[in-house]
């Protein structure tokens, strides 16, 4: 049990340490856009790799979030109040899931992702517009509250660790189970009694609610936004998309390889290269797609699952792999 | 459907495993990257640029004129005996890549100052940074006016602010065109809004009627229908602020429409680049536009620098380049002057800067909101013949301007 | 008449006329995708991506061999079919028969080949913008009508014409290769159901090679239409992809009619509404038109999908 415990608390006592370890401000800064990335894949992978329900427009929680932070420092002035965002953004996506969710939950598969996609792209012209409110594409700025980055890490970290936690006790609760179900056969799902547009609506308000608190994040990290960055299909919903299914969908640690490898891959490219980190990282997600349909992580379960079945007597067929 | 039966401590143990494995290696990978940053020789300057994306033909000249300029520096000495060295990373127009760059040159490589970018968007996003760490950022070409009306102490900028780049125009309006009404279609960025926004202050503010004040997305195919909305309106002047493809086709369009104000102004960016001649073809023809530089100036050097790009890189230089070259040239001036090469005494000899460049006087002053600006004059150039003019102020007018434009159907 | 009115009719007029011609346009684009979705269901978001490529080539075959954009299409077809053949062949194929935890990594596989495809040509060709400067590019045919003793000046651009000229036969060959011929015929029997065209017989692997290749073609004649009247640039494909989905979805999947009903409706609004409601919001109003007809017309606006 203490053993178990202590390689349990392992990652943890990484965490704390990594500020105190690294002085390089510049690292700093690439592991904490690691961490807020692991976090924006829990998210997406909540509604999309546990609950099946794939949404290509996560950029409209993301920019929501990040926008009511910003609107909080306007109102008051001061970067140091812009932190409530990170309550307020998390609980505006979370509303705004709502009225997605009833738009939008009637779809099924591919369907349902497109028009979040849809509604994400109306939400960003609307804030590109709308100069009164948000100041349009010249953006919003403000001095961020820190100067060390220290600081950022222990709260990227701190936010992250609430993320695992939730994930965890959602996924490993009733809820979680009926999310599976909901993925596997909606319509099974609903004749067996399960409330499906419910238990849809409560997945993706969670998920919401995480990435908004991502979006805010970013933004008291980065002091800058506008509806081109925060609303942006490529770089966040479709970046998200692929951090949970490269890592591996439906896993909690899916997403850490996910996010660990893109970075890795960005920076690298960009300061070794000069350009075409994305040809590899494309080429890597049809890698992927092709020869580890779920992801990395999931390779992994699905190998020790399978040598656990052939060692084990009375083998069941091969099929979805519950929470892993 | 059968679901492998696992117990949780047995999960949360593997899990534990295979997590605590692969974070020291993914820190392992990020320390080796970091520590190859080469040490300091000569002085480097950090300038991030936008070599890709949307505005990579600017980032492109930019960094031409920043390299044709250092050479000549070099040539003739180098500052204080040490070679000038440029640091150029693509930021491709993205101000998180952009802060992330400059986060680099000031934490990793320590550069002690820190110059350029292009789009006001990153200019500003870089600036906020610079500040931040309180080191020395000479602003080139980003031109909203917020920039430099922060109350910052390390901010400089060379080139004007946006609400002043059509100082040139405005004259030339009171003076000769007197317009009764104008049509302003902007496109949706910094840039854009802030150069649209000062323009329309400034028409209400002296009684022409904004007929039209239309924001768009960069990357339309088709703008006749708000064109031809435009022309049911009747404005007599046409003011559009462009990148470059948007101008051309702004322009091709309005002339397939036969909409035709008194004269058409651009807000420089798109309507200035020797490209737009040829992209708009016979549309660019008499289209002014407000500039910060021509080759015609009587700045001395001017010409001569002019002449110098075209057969060294093939094309002819625009007022970008001709920003990038002067800041070259005011960063080694800096330097020379500086009593040591720390952040605070660059910051200083900065300040003090006074000298005449290829692009103008350079002198950081504050007046209303703005601090570390420089002031300069504009101009309006005008398309003639297929060839960029000066035609206002008269003094340095290469050319007579031509107003009101003919009618595209009179044309030849 | 009054000036206003005429102005008025004529910028109705006006609007109208852009909006059906570059609405032909779209539905070349749309029709790829229309095929594609319904016979395979998948959603290609690389159909942006491969108009690129498209794209690309024409830019070449003029600037290298001083090829005329509208000759390069006998090029580019081909060109462009062999691609998306393979692409299907190779890649697609093998991800759309094996079992993972989302159905959707199909999508997913073409997400990566677009990134893969607009990235390669960032850094072969860089993010320069690259027009085709053909000599007409510019060209316009004028037809003043006079009414109530004024002129209504009506202007139509003849690279847009002949475009829609060229929309009209490619739709008409694809209509007629659907309709009259036994790959035509295997087509819409896998549209219509897959297992049951298997037990009848028809190669359905090779059926979905062929359909990716036909969209490709036709997305891929779609750019070389625009080349020129527009620019392009290594990411100028995810704005179109966008309005080829909405196009689909509009018309109906597989429904190639309803496809070109979609193009046109979708070129019509954003005509109409970039120049009676607001310019910034024009790409707006389609995707708001897409959600509702997702919602409230699921089967498109002809109420007939294929699928």
């Amino acid at each position: 049990m203490t053993r178990a415990r202590l390689i349990a608390a392992a990652p943890l006592l990484v965490l704390l340490a990594v500020p105190l370890a690294v002085s390089s401000s510049y690292l700093l800064h690439l592991l904490i856009l690691v961490l807020l990335w692991i976090v924006l894949g829990q998210a997406w992978n909540l509604i999309g790799g546990y609950t099946g329900q794939i949404s290509y427009g996560h950029a409209a929680f993301f920019g929501v979030g990040a926008y009511t932070t910003a609107l909080i420092y306007q109102a008051t002035g001061s970067a140091a109040m812009a932190w409530w965002g990170l309550l307020a953004g998390g609980i505006t996506a979370a509303l705004l899931a709502i009225v997605i969710g009833w738009i939008c939950f009637r779809l099924r598969g591919p369907y349902f992702g497109l028009s979040v996609l849809a509604l994400a792209e109306v939400l960003r012209l609307v804030a590109t517009n709308w100069k009164d409110l948000t100041n349009g594409a010249e953006g919003i700025l403000f001095i961020p509250a820190f100067t060390s980055k220290a600081a950022y890490f222990y709260i990227i970290a701190a936010i992250l660790l609430a993320t695992v936690a939730t994930m965890r006790a959602v996924v490993g609760s009733r809820l979680g189970y009926y999310f599976l179900a909901i993925r596997e056969d909606q319509d099974a799902a609903e004749s067996l009694g399960i409330d499906t547009t419910k238990y849809k609506m409560i997945s993706l308000m969670i998920s919401a609610f995480l990435t908004g608190v991502g979006g805010a994040f970013y933004t008291n990290y980065f002091g800058y936004i506008d509806p081109g960055i925060v609303f942006n299909l490529q770089n966040i919903s479709i970046l998200m998309i692929l951090i949970a299914i490269l890592g591996g969908v439906a896993t909690i640690w899916g997403p850490v390889v996910g996010a660990t490898l893109y970075i890795l891959i960005a920076e690298g490219f960009r300061v070794f290269i000069g350009a075409g980190h994305l040809v590899f990282f494309g080429a890597l997600i049809i890698v992927i797609v092709i020869f580890f349909p779920n992801g990395i992580v999931g390779a992994i379960n699905d190998r020790r699952a399978a040598r656990a079945r052939s060692s084990a007597p009375g083998t069941g067929t091969p099929g979805t792999e519950a929470a892993a | 459907m059968t679901m492998a039966r696992r117990t949780r401590r047995g999960w949360m143990e593997t899990q534990a495993r295979r997590g605590a494995r692969l974070v020291p290696a993914a820190l392992g990978l990020a320390l080796v990257m970091a520590a190859a940053t080469p040490a300091l020789a000569q002085f480097k300057v950090g300038i991030p640029l936008p070599l890709t994306g949307a505005e990579a033909k600017f980032g492109e000249m930019e960094k031409q004129a920043y390299e044709l300029a250092v050479e000549e520096i070099n040539a003739k000495g180098g500052v204080k005996d040490q070679k000038l060295v440029l640091d150029i990373q693509d930021s491709g127009g993205r101000p998180e890549v952009a802060t992330s760059i400059v986060e680099k040159f000031l934490t990793g490589n320590k550069y002690p100052i820190v110059v350029g970018e292009y789009t006001s968007q990153c200019s500003y996003a870089v600036a906020a940074v610079a500040e931040r760490y309180q080191r020395p950022y000479l602003v080139v070409t980003g031109s909203a006016d917020k920039i430099t009306q922060q109350g910052w102490k390390y901010v400089y900028r060379l080139n004007p602010p946006a609400s002043l780049y059509n100082l040139g125009v405005w004259s030339f309006f009171k003076a000769v065109a007197k317009p009764t009404s104008l049509a302003i279609l902007y496109e949706n960025t910094d840039f854009g809004t802030s150069t649209s926004q000062a323009m329309k202050l400034w028409a209400e503010a002296n009684g022409i009627t904004v007929k039209a004040y239309e924001g768009y997305q960069a990357g339309a195919v088709d703008f006749k229908p708000t064109l031809q909305r435009i022309k049911s309106l009747r404005p007599d002047v046409v003011y559009m602020v462009s990148y470059l493809m948007d101008a051309s086709l702004l322009m091709r369009q309005s002339k397939e429409l036969d909409l035709n104000p008194r004269l058409f102004v651009g807000g420089a960016a798109g309507f200035t680049l020797p490209e737009f001649l040829q992209n708009a073809a016979e549309a660019s023809e008499y289209v002014m536009s407000g500039t910060l530089w021509t080759p015609q100036v009587k700045y001395p050097g001017a010409r001569a620098f002019f002449d110098r790009f075209r057969q060294k890189f093939g094309k002819e230089p625009d007022y970008h380049a001709a920003e990038a070259y002067a800041a070259a040239y005011v960063l080694a001036d800096t330097l020379k002057r500086a009593k040591s090469w720390s952040p605070e005494d660059i910051r200083d000899a900065l300040a003090k800067t006074d000298m005449m460049t290829v692009f103008g006087p350079v002198k950081f002053i504050s007046w209303d909101k703005f601090t570390n600006q420089n002031r300069l004059d504009t101009l309006v150039l005008q398309v003639i013949r297929k060839q960029f003019e000066t035609v206002w102020p008269k003094e340095g007018a290469s050319a007579p301007y031509v107003f009101p434009v003919p009618r595209w159907r009179d044309r030849k | 008449m009054s000036p206003e009115l005429a102005g008025q009719i004529e910028l109705l007029l006006q609007v109208v006329i852009a909006g059906i011609l570059i609405g032909g346009l779209y539905s070349v684009i749309g029709l790829g995708m229309s095929l594609i979705m319904g016979v395979m269901r998948i959603i290609n978001l690389a159909h942006g991506e491969l108009m690129m490529v498209a794209m690309y080539i024409t830019y070449f075959a003029f600037t290298m061999y001083a090829v005329d954009p509208y000759v390069s299409l006998l090029v580019v077809l081909p060109a462009m079919f062999a691609l998306g053949a393979l692409l299907q062949r190779f890649l697609i194929n093998r991800v759309m028969y094996t079992d993972s935890i989302l159905p959707q990594n199909q999508v997913l596989l073409t997400v990566g080949i677009g990134m893969v495809l607009s990235n390669l040509a960032l850094v072969a060709f860089s993010a320069n913008y690259r027009s085709v400067p053909v000599s007409y590019a510019g060209a316009t045919l004028y037809w003043d009508i006079a009414l109530g003793g004024q002129t209504i000046a009506l202007s139509f651009n003849v690279p847009l014409l002949v475009a829609f000229g060229i929309a009209v036969v490619l739709t008409a060959g694809l209509f007629l290769l659907l309709m009259r011929t036994d790959v035509g015929r295997m087509i819409r029997a896998t549209a219509q159901d897959r297992d049951a065209a298997t037990l009848m017989g028809v190669n359905t692997k090779r059926v979905t090679v062929i359909t990716f290749g036909l969209g490709s073609a036709l997305v891929g004649a779609a750019g070389t239409l625009l080349v020129p009247i527009y620019y392009l640039f290594p990411t100028i494909g995810a704005p179109f992809t966008a309005k080829a989905f909405i196009i689909t979805v509009l018309g109906g999947l597989g429904n190639t009619a309803g496809a070109i009903l979609g193009g046109l409706v979708l070129g019509l609004a954003e005509s109409l509404g970039s120049a009676y409601i607001s310019l910034g919001y024009k790409d707006a109003f389609g995707f708001v038109m897409f959600v509702l007809v997702l919602i409230f017309l699921p089967k498109g606006l002809l109420g007939k999908s294929k699928v």
